[in-house]
């Protein structure tokens, strides 16, 4: 080893140490403190406006979610919202990451533009989707009307099925450039000898895309899918800018009756006990990425 | 077509309303004279820093901020007292949170069942000592200070208006449909109307009430249960729960009977929807506070002409004509709090000056009722321009509703209730009205569910009581 490749390695954790403790306290702070005091909370009835009355009351908190109708109807929708999003976010997003990857003039500026809904303020889009929405003045409505396609407004966010495919609808359009890039990413790596040979066999584009395209895609499709299905099935923000969790509790997932216990109800420790079965499902999701991760490299060697 | 305005000359459309508004904003420099402050308004701080004031969304938070601020520029020139503005559907969120982190704001304006619920977890500063200042015995006939907030002998809160909601009404489409005078309407005529405009009026629904799960549809429920002489609790009774009664039951089915001719968007209104519906004419029927007649009179001038406001229709067995009158008032939280003497004095120069106070009337008409005499009966009071054509409307809201004030958090006048402001963070009401509604559950079974929800809120909050 030469005496300037020792210094390299020298700089390099006189690097890692400077970056240590930073990332260290910032783990503790905003990751491993608020892990542990959620679900140290999650055994006490602990009312914010009274923190000095905290009582222990061992499992009671997750004894009053789990005999909750409502907790249940929550975890059904959060299932539904999550399925039918991740399966419409992945068709889409693999339909338009086989355009994009089209040798066409121009075709960047569409694969630019695909960035704009993932990096647009979740709270912007949720604002103006409901005036879209609006089943009075919305533009959605009154496209639909001039297209003679309804005669009557269509209450988008005002009842339950229709509620519910609007926040999915909002999901879709949000997250479905993620699936595309990635999806994009991995089509530019395929080689073209293998589509090259696959003519010269005879096979046509449906034979060429269901025996290479798709097996090609196979690993990065299932991280996405796994990976967008944690995150979704998490996910506050949208349904509660777009629909509160209504009408009634139609729209309602496990975030957002977590956050209505919280802070609705001042009951801390009930959705403390919330967020910690979300945790564990986040968990056991994680496992099996790690696993299929695994078996995908295995494979790979 | 718009018709253009020379530059220079003054927009006749603009509203007598708009350039009234505009003048009174000219006097603000001074409008109370220093040398009639009560000396204890005239208090002087060294102190600096900003004041946290919290009111909700119109242009009255910001006169009473500016009053308040006329004061700091007298006598605390080191501090600034500085509105934040939080809509009604998530003042419960913000409050609760921010107190959670034991920062709320330094002086607050909320909804009063939320003051209520602060006020018995001993959260707010007794103001007995600004009362004294203000003067005991200028409210108007007909409310009492515990109406605002007063709790176990202390009053916690100060007046900052009253605010009833009312039976709003297209009155051209009223006559026009001949459905008689809504001022004598009971609960049959008002559907009867609702229908009819419904059936006849095909751009406009009979009726715009909010059904959302949010603040507005618990109190526009509210409304119906008081009448129907229903409660939530009965105070007089360790506020034991009386909600699964026949008057809910009624109340539901009402609601219910109504739905048909709403909007079929109601399910999920809130305020600014039926405010919406109302100015921009696509209802004929409401249930309100004064607020639309201000956007009326200035996005849509014909539908301003023809609104006019009642008490609401009368029970058909009880007469009652219950609606939801928000005692609205000034509390100072007390965590952190390092301004409690400043906001105290400022409140007390901003409170003694009836200028001031018809200012904040003033800036949304009629939407902020004046609560003391010499403010009722001052003459500038009437110098707004809607006095000339809406007075009746104007008393209505001021000074005829008030005997049938009620609200969530003191149920037919009966005593202040804490447990309200849970009920609404929890939007139990709501809930119950959307059970019936959307999700077309039987009265009965809505009124049991609710009646369960809310013995869950009073076992939670037994100690807001004080009882075993």
């Amino acid at each position: 080893m030469s005496p300037s490749t020792d210094w390299r390695v020298a700089d390099n954790r006189i690097g890692i140490l400077f970056i240590v403790p930073f990332v260290v306290a910032a783990a503790l702070v905003f990751m491993v403190y608020p892990v542990l005091e959620s679900v140290r909370l999650a055994f006490y009835q602990h009312n914010p406006l009274n923190p000095d009355a905290s009582v222990f009351v061992g499992l009671e908190n997750f004894r009053t979610i789990f005999d909750d109708p409502l907790f249940w109807q929550s975890f059904r929708q959060a299932a539904i919202w999550t399925g039918c999003s991740i399966v419409l976010q992945t068709v889409i997003g693999v339909l338009l990451a086989l355009l994009l990857h089209l040798p066409l003039r121009g075709i960047s500026v569409f694969r630019g533009l695909l960035l704009f809904p993932y990096i647009v303020p979740t709270v912007v889009i949720a604002l103006i989707l409901q005036w879209m929405l609006n089943p009075d003045i919305g533009v959605v409505n009154w496209s639909l009307r001039g297209a003679g396609l309804i005669d009557e407004s269509i209450y988008w966010l005002a009842t339950p099925n229709m509620a519910m495919l609007s926040t999915i609808m909002l999901n879709v359009w949000k997250y479905t450039p993620f699936v595309t890039i990635c999806v994009l990413a991995r089509l530019q790596t395929i080689p073209l000898e293998l589509y090259d040979a696959a003519k010269v066999d005879g096979a046509g584009p449906l034979r060429r895309f269901l025996d290479i395209t798709l097996p090609q895609l196979a690993e990065v499709l299932v991280v996405v899918v796994i990976f967008r299905t944690i995150w979704t099935f998490n996910k506050f923000e949208e349904i509660y800018l777009l629909t509160k969790g209504g009408p009634g509790t139609s729209t309602f997932n496990l975030a957002i009756y977590s956050f209505e216990q919280s802070v609705a109800s001042l009951k801390m420790g009930v959705g403390a006990a919330t967020g910690v079965v979300m945790m564990l499902l986040l968990f056991a999701g994680s496992l099996v990425y790690m696993r299929v991760f695994r078996f995908a490299s295995e494979e790979a060697e | 077509m718009k018709t253009r305005i020379p530059s220079g000359m003054p927009d006749p459309r603009l509203s007598p309303r708009r350039k009234f508004l505009t003048d009174l904003a000219a006097l603000s420099g001074g409008v109370a004279a220093t040398g009639a402050l009560p000396a204890w308004a005239q208090t002087k701080s060294t102190k600096t820093g900003t004041v946290r004031v919290w009111g909700e969304p119109g242009p009255y938070a910001g006169v009473a901020v500016d009053a308040m601020n006329e004061w700091a520029k007298k006598f605390a020139p080191g501090i600034a007292f500085k509105l934040e503005t939080l809509s009604w559907d998530s003042v419960y969120v913000k409050l609760m949170t921010d107190l959670a982190a034991r920062n709320p704001a330094h002086c607050i304006s909320v909804e009063s069942p939320i003051a209520y619920q602060l006020m018995a977890d001993l959260l707010l500063e007794p103001l007995d000592d600004v009362v004294q200042k203000v003067g005991r015995n200028r409210l108007v006939d007909g409310v009492k200070w515990e109406y605002w907030g007063a709790w176990k002998g202390k009053q916690y809160v100060l007046p900052a208006h009253h605010q009833p909601h009312l039976l709003v009404v297209r009155m051209d489409v009223v006559n026009e449909l001949g459905l008689g005078n809504p001022d004598n309407w009971n609960w049959d005529d008002l559907r009867n109307a609702a229908r009819t405009i419904s059936e006849k009026r095909k751009d406009m629904a009979g009726i715009s009430l909010a059904l959302g799960r949010n603040l507005c549809t618990d109190y526009h429920f509210a409304a119906l249960l008081h009448s129907a002489g229903g409660r939530m609790f009965d105070v007089a009774n360790k506020y034991q729960v009386v909600f699964d009664s026949p008057e809910t039951v009624e109340a539901l089915e009402y609601v219910k009977s109504l739905q048909p001719y709403m909007p079929k968007g109601a399910v999920s209104y809130s305020f600014l929807e039926v405010v919406d519906s109302i100015v921009t004419g696509r209802a004929g029927i409401s249930f309100y506070w004064g607020r639309p007649y201000g956007r009326a009179a200035e996005e849509n001038p014909a539908v301003f002409a023809n609104l006019q406001s009642f008490n609401h229709a009368r029970h058909p067995k009880t007469g009652r004509r219950s609606n939801w009158n928000d005692f609205q008032g000034w509390c100072i939280p007390r965590p952190n709090n390092q301004y409690v003497e400043e906001v105290k004095a400022a409140l007390v120069y901003y409170q003694t000056s009836p200028e001031w106070l018809v200012r904040y009337c003033h800036s949304l008409m009629p939407n902020v009722s004046p609560v003391y005499k010499d403010v009722l009966s001052a003459p500038r009071l009437q110098e707004h321009p809607f006095f000339k054509t809406k007075r009746e409307t104007i008393m209505n809201y001021y000074v005829n509703s008030l005997p049938n004030s009620s609200s969530t958090g003191n149920e037919l006048l009966k005593g202040v209730n804490p447990l309200a402001g849970v009920v609404h963070g929890r939007s139990i009401l709501a809930q119950t009205v959307q059970k019936v509604v959307v999700d077309n559950w039987k009265a009965p079974d809505a009124a049991k569910w609710g009646a369960r929800e809310l013995e869950q809120v009073r076992k939670d909050n037994l100690r807001l009581l004080q009882i075993a």
